[in-house]
């Protein structure tokens, strides 16, 4: 799915649904450019703790624990925006 | 001659206009004439005093094992309800391979705290297809019954073992089509699944492995149906339960079917806040969309022993291990050794305001029945000790068989919670019928709603109300000819008392197939339930031998 549609009357959270093979660093390629790639990976997992910090056996396992029906933030919460 | 006539009854027609004082015609199943009624009747019942409405619709359950050793699924029959939709939350019993039973049992033991036993000895597995698990229903129901879908079921049988693993290739996602579609034939109301539910070895359920492009694909064949798409959204997180509303929105707009999610609860501590999701749906009906968020009546309580799994304590990974995965023997030890009991007791210190207000609700022990009633935190300061060891020993003691009860945890700002059922954009639901038995009673959630909702605080009308449980929910759901008391519909019907209905209190029924007990709560108020234009359930003698119950919506034409 693409981002959040962008004639809502206003705007959401921004989130995308993950592509086939995505991992924390392939969307944070795609979603965060212009952020060096560690701290773009830091960011993301910082906005989504509902992946990152999911227990161990709530994931895909094989090291990514992106599931492919997660929603995947790729802004903070409203509270955090500048 | 007719066959049925209540008399003299207020009739409360499910359309939320006033009511007025009729006579209720019946044959053939249905509704012939309301109005004044000379015609003679096989059966005559004096409604003077009551309301006469339509049956009660509940559009998420999970009787999908009661129903059938059950054919009235008790005692949500004799509260009123006269439909039932099981299969939410990406669990049903159909399409179901041999080969899938365990995982799947598993999975209602896991996710819906329904007891291995109760399927051991209550189900006869005689069935695959979905065609078939209905003709296996058909033989014998009292209740109407509009199942759904599991998206899970339909990806274990395409996918087996990968079901859990992967996405699906567009190979698979075909066959996943080809086969709800064949479920949407039969008569199935629609498709469920899940973002948050795990499995009995705590993993991710297999609906959600799939991603947006195969609920996308499964969405199409829904809409060649008109039919119902049920989420159980991340209910926890308010950003994430509008991105599961935009998410729908964009579902039912592309097309063009009728979303619900569940539950939509709210919390005293804004994690969830409840009013900024439904300013959200707002603005996608605005659209066009249709997301229904489903709104229970009842406040959140949970009841729990160690000697069975509790839900309560899954965010406490030292006490839920064991809880699930340990023997009795194993559970009496953890909390014995001093390590592992310090362990879950730092851990408990996570959730420092629940444990002082729970309350001892049963013992076995003469030593400790005299606590029976009281809170951790009296019983602690009884003790010299805190409310978690206490709790701790008190289930030693009682060799797991103490039971304590954490009532009113949330969802029981009343005012908000009534100002969310009396929203145009919500649909009252989201009981969990038939499930979590021995943590609450899951019956009685519309007798709340007039007691509470429409006595108590008046949030809601009495025509208000019914309509919200009936005509809304029959609407919402497509359920053509329920919901109303017109001439020409089904003849489901309740009727009650306006100003005593309500919901008995909660105690623990031994009637569970395999010797189980569970939670219930028997109706107040309720004096007679017609189903299909017979008698199902009155007061004066309980339930009947009737068996006009019928799958709803029925094959596909």
């Amino acid at each position: 799915m693409a981002s959040t549609n962008s004639t809502d009357p206003i705007p959401a959270r921004r989130s995308i649904s993950p592509q086939d093979g995505d991992d924390w660093a392939s969307i944070a390629a795609r979603e965060l450019r212009g952020t060096p790639a560690e701290e773009a990976v830091n960011l993301l997992q910082s906005w989504n703790l509902h992946v990152f910090m999911r227990p161990a056996a709530d994931s895909a396992g094989q090291g990514n624990p992106i599931l492919p029906s997660d929603i995947i933030f790729v802004e903070p919460p409203p509270a955090e925006r500048p | 001659m007719l066959d049925l006539i209540i008399r003299n009854g207020l009739v409360v027609d499910g359309t939320g206009l006033p009511a007025y004082r009729a006579d209720v015609a019946v044959a053939g199943g249905r509704i012939r004439r309301i109005g004044q009624v000379n015609e003679p009747a096989h059966r005559e019942i004096n409604a003077e005093g009551l309301a006469v409405a339509p049956g009660f619709i509940d559009p998420h359950t999970h009787f999908d094992a009661q129903i059938l050793w059950d054919a009235h699924a008790k005692p949500a029959l004799a509260h009123g309800v006269t439909t039932i939709v099981p299969g939410n939350c990406s669990l049903s019993l159909a399409p179901l391979k041999a080969k899938h039973r365990n995982k799947l049992v598993g999975m209602f033991n896991q996710i819906e705290e329904m007891p291995l036993k109760a399927f051991e000895v209550g189900v006869q597995w005689n069935w695959e297809s979905f065609e078939d698990y209905l003709a296996r229903l058909a033989e014998d129901l009292a209740i109407n019954v509009a199942p759904l879908v599991g998206h899970s079921l339909l990806r274990l049988w395409v996918m087996d073992d990968a079901a859990t693993q992967r996405s699906a290739t567009d190979a698979e996602v075909g066959a996943m089509q080809a086969l709800l579609r064949r479920c949407l034939e039969a008569g199935a109301v629609g498709l469920s699944t899940s973002f948050v539910d795990v499995d009995e070895r705590l993993r991710p359920v297999p609906s959600r492995f799939a991603d947006f492009r195969e609920l996308d694909a499964l969405a199409s064949v829904l809409s060649e149906f008109g039919r119902m798409l049920q989420v159980v959204p991340e209910f926890y997180d308010t950003d994430l339960n509008i991105a599961r509303v935009d998410q729908l929105a964009e579902l039912s707009l592309k097309h063009g079917i009728p979303t619900t999610f569940s539950p939509l609860f709210v919390s005293s501590d804004q994690r969830i806040d409840a009013e900024r999701v439904m300013a959200r749906v707002g603005e996608q009906f605005a659209r066009g969309a249709r997301v229904w968020p489903q709104v229970q009546t009842r406040p959140i309580d949970i009841s729990f022993s160690f000697a069975v799994p509790s839900l309560l304590f899954i965010r406490l990974p030292s006490w839920y291990r064991v809880m699930r995965f340990g023997s009795h023997e194993e559970i009496v030890a953890a909390f014995r050794n001093p390590d592992s009991r310090r362990q879950m007791v730092a851990e408990a210190a996570s959730m420092p305001d629940l444990w002082p207000g729970l309350r001892l609700r049963q013992a076995q022990s003469e030593a400790n029945r005299p606590l029976v009633g009281k809170t951790l935190a009296e019983i602690a300061e009884l003790r010299q000790s805190t409310p978690v060891e206490s709790m701790i020993d008190l289930s030693l003691e009682e060799d797991l068989d103490a039971h304590f009860l954490s009532a009113d945890m949330a969802h029981n700002d009343d005012a908000r919670v009534g100002g969310l059922l009396a929203h145009p954009q919500v649909h009252v639901g989201a009981s969990d019928g038939g499930a979590h038995i021995l943590s609450f009673s899951t019956y009685g959630d519309t007798g709340y709603l007039f007691s509470r909702f429409v006595r108590e605080t008046g949030a809601l009308s009495l025509e208000g109300a019914v309509k919200k449980i009936t005509s809304d929910t029959a609407s919402i759901w497509g359920l053509g000819d329920r919901g109303l008391l017109q001439s020409g519909c089904a003849a489901d019907i309740a009727i009650f008392d306006p100003t005593a209905i309500d919901r008995g209190e909660e105690y623990a029924a031994r009637d569970v197939p395999g010797d189980g007990s569970r939670y219930v709560r028997d109706a107040k108020g309720i004096d007679t339930v017609i189903v299909g234009g017979e008698v199902a359930w009155s007061a004066a003698d309980g339930y009947t031998d009737a068996r006009r119950g019928a799958l709803l919506p029925g094959a596909a034409s």
